[in-house]
């Protein structure tokens, strides 16, 4: 019996240890990749070893008293009242332990804080279950005309970039573990989170506050580029929408988005054959008020709340292996027709609830008025999806 | 081997399985019921395997007698049967209803088990009776303490609602220095009789309650009807002024005071935008679509003056549009008023978007939404 407890004791620690050596752990808070995350980890590193060694020290005090002290049918011992100075010292030795990392945490606490030297500005709008990043006018950078996207934020590396969090309709959580700590996006607050890569690359993060049924594919992922790519990327964002040539199937796929897509989703430019611009009214439709606007959509990697790649697995694997020099050529070549991720795009669109939790059974509600909150399924044929693969294609 | 706890546990746990696996089948495993089911078979069967290990806890000590009396009798069956009524009634008349049906259910539930448990405990009724005080009166001492203290702020509350606000505060301090000096009288006069004590705190209460019936009955008094009737924190009409009784400090909420995004600030004939987490003013601001975003307007500029949004326009019927305005109040320097925007399309569909104000020539801040 003994040997088995010790057997499965000693699997479970070695599981446990052996987890902790895994590589491809793209959300590992122990490697910080930018200033904010590393004053973090400055901190958190002395102090998980300060509580590692006394966490260790306390479990094998209580087990030895546990073994030597068992009851072997001995009488009591006797109770005497206790120890002054004994008791005085294990008060004082953790109430010292405590404020000297509570100066240092304090200090931590306002070096994240510090936002005087911000170098660019992106408001980021959570709703179930995506991030929306508007880049305000700001000409330093090229950004003469806002920029909004989703599911990619994409900043330059080196650069302090504070991100104006806010949230659409429940609290949410914007963490991305290698470039700072978690805050909260709260409705109706603006809540300030300064963010800043060291090198270019795609940092990994995770929506960190409960926010209904579809929380564990709120996903997001900063892209750093350096400061030559980053403006190729605005420059890239600021061009104008282009209709697809007349008599291809990306011109029909422009006709089933009108009729369809657009009822929620924006695409900046777009014009109906009068002349009038196509404005989307995600207000009217869902809950939050906003579904993801899909100018330049094959600009990104992902879609759907960065749940699913835009890429395939091989041109995806190029992307994220990449080294730093290289990295920046690759995500901005965008999503081609031979690294489209067919699979998950044209299963998305044939039925999106199927692949993601959402609330988008129409008959299910009234308490919202009819209005969903994600993408319900629109019933597309074969053909409709064929067609709007092909109109995606040219949203790069 | 399998003791009474564990029995109970086991069938659960059981129960718990088939029923799992039956909506996996029958209703299909993203459910949010199945996980519900599955988390309560994997606690079941944690608490089996627990109750299964200590044997339910059974020390081998000698037993003690149980009480061989009828029960005696109890106001609590009588309070749980007028709970299950309101819960009835407040299903069709209103939740407030439900609520202290809830509440009486509650009580008369946990009042009436420790009860029933403490009178067979032993042999010994006043035995028994400690342990039901032991139990019940850390929970019931401070319920009744937070109860009578409610009934008492909630009356004085309609008083001061009711009078005038000069009266209603000299009311408060009256009060408050009444209530200090009785109780300074009984701590220095330890030796009062406990009648005396009780008649006064019995007396203050019912006269304080009484008055708040009456100020209740009075309704509330009618500088504040008609600040709510205005809109008391926010002013959405943009023709002739007709409000009195606005609020020309709205920064005194605390719900404004943490959530405002912009101030914009009219200082020496100039409009000024000043961003949060923005260094410098700012000639345009950015602002999410679908979003509610607050802006407070500051006046320090000598005259009347308010913010005035425009926001596009709206298709209210078909084919006929009409302009979306909203207004601060009119107000003068040293005041500020909050506007709340929440503009669901682009400027994109129409003209621009700007914030002004009227008299004011070239001073606008452009609101741009992406």
């Amino acid at each position: 019996m003994r040997r088995r407890v010790v057997g499965a004791v000693t699997g479970l620690a070695g599981t446990m240890f052996l987890a902790g050596c895994a590589t491809n752990a793209p959300q590992d808070t122990w490697q910080p990749k930018g200033p904010n995350a590393k004053i973090i980890d400055d901190l958190q590193k002395p102090v998980f070893a300060v509580a590692g060694i006394i966490g260790i020290i306390v479990t094998v005090a209580v087990i030895a008293a546990v073994v030597k002290f068992r009851d072997k049918g001995q009488p009591i011992p006797h109770q005497s009242h206790g120890n002054p100075a004994l008791e005085i010292t294990l008060t004082i030795i953790p109430a010292l332990i405590l404020t000297v990392v509570g100066v240092f945490t304090f200090r931590t606490v306002f070096d994240l804080a510090k936002t005087s030297d911000t170098e660019m500005i992106i408001n980021v709008t959570g709703q179930q279950w995506w991030w929306e990043y508007d880049y305000p006018v700001q000409n330093e950078y090229g950004i003469t005309q806002p920029i909004i996207t989703s599911g990619q934020l994409v900043i330059p590396a080196g650069t302090k970039v504070l991100l104006r969090q806010t949230s659409r309709d429940v609290i949410h959580s914007y963490w991305i573990p290698a470039l700072n700590g978690k805050r909260d996006a709260v409705p109706g607050r603006v809540h300030l989170n300064r963010i800043e890569a060291d090198k270019p690359g795609i940092y990994a993060g995770q929506c960190t506050e409960f926010c209904g049924l579809s929380h564990a594919n709120m996903r997001m992922e900063a892209v750093a580029l350096s400061k030559e790519d980053f403006a190729k990327w605005v420059a890239n964002q600021l061009k104008p929408y282009a209709s697809p040539a007349e008599n291809t199937l990306a011109k029909e796929g422009e006709t089933v988005f009108m009729n369809q897509c657009v009822r929620c989703h924006q695409v900046n430019g777009m014009k109906r054959a009068d002349g009038t611009p196509v404005i989307a009214a995600p207000d009217e439709n869902i809950v939050s008020g906003a579904a993801p606007n899909l100018s330049h959509l094959m600009s990104r990697n992902t879609f759907a709340g960065a749940t699913f790649d835009l890429l395939n697995k091989s041109c995806r694997e190029d992307v994220w292996g990449a080294e730093s020099e290289s990295f920046g050529a690759k995500y901005l070549s965008g999503v081609s027709e031979e690294c489209l991720n067919q699979t998950d795009l044209r299963g998305w669109l044939r039925n999106a609830p199927a692949m993601k939790p959402m609330y988008a059974n129409p008959a299910l509600l009234t308490s919202t008025g009819g209005k969903y909150r994600g993408m319900p399924n629109l019933g597309l044929t074969e053909s409709d999806i064929e067609k709007l693969v092909a109109y995606l294609l040219t949203l790069k | 081997m399998f003791s009474t706890g564990s029995k109970y546990f086991f069938g659960i746990t059981s129960l718990g399985t088939v029923s799992f696996a039956i909506y996996m089948l029958l209703i299909g495993e993203s459910a949010i019921g199945a996980t519900a089911l599955f988390g309560l078979v994997a606690a079941t069967g944690l608490l089996t395997a627990l109750v299964l290990a200590t044997r339910d806890g059974a020390k081998d000590e000698d037993g003690v007698a149980a009480s061989t009396s009828a029960p005696t009798g109890s106001i609590w069956p009588l309070v749980a049967a007028i709970g299950a009524t309101l819960l009835v009634v407040g299903t069709i008349t209103s939740p407030l209803v439900t609520l202290f049906g809830i509440v009486a259910l509650l009580a008369a539930l946990i009042e009436w088990t420790v009860l029933s448990w403490s009178e067979r405990a032993s042999s010994d009724a006043a035995y028994n009776a400690s342990l039901r005080k032991r139990l019940l009166n850390p929970i019931e001492f401070p319920v009744l303490a937070a109860a009578g203290l409610g009934v008492v702020i909630f009356s004085f509350s309609r008083i001061t609602l009711a009078v005038n606000k000069s009266v209603g505060a000299t009311a408060f301090i009256i009060l408050g220095s009444l209530v200090l000096a009785v109780g300074v009288l009984f701590s220095t006069r330890p030796n009062l009789k406990r009648s005396l004590v009780s008649g006064i705190c019995v007396i203050g209460a019912v006269g304080i309650v009484a008055a708040g019936i009456a100020g209740a009955g009075v309704g509330v008094r009618e500088e504040l009807v008609l600040a709510k009737e205005e809109g008391h924190y926010m002013h959405q009409e943009c023709g002739a002024e007709k409000s009195e009784h606005f609020d020309k400090l709205p920064l005194e909420g605390v719900s404004a005071t943490s959530s405002v995004d912009t101030h914009i600030d009219l200082i020496d004939g100039k409009l000024v935008a000043s961003v949060q987490g923005i260094a410098g003013d700012q000639e345009t601001i950015t602002i999410p679509r679908s979003n509610a975003t607050n802006i407070v307007f500051r006046n320090m500029s000598e005259g009347e003056y308010r913010l005035v949004a425009s926001l596009g326009s709206k298709m209210v019927t078909d084919g006929v549009k009409e302009d979306v305005v909203q207004c601060t109040q009119l107000i003068p320097q040293g005041s500020e008023q909050m506007l709340t925007l929440n503009i669901p399309k682009p400027a994109e569909a129409g003209k621009p978007f700007t914030l002004t104000v009227p008299g004011l020539v070239g001073q606008s801040i452009e609101v741009i939404v992406p």
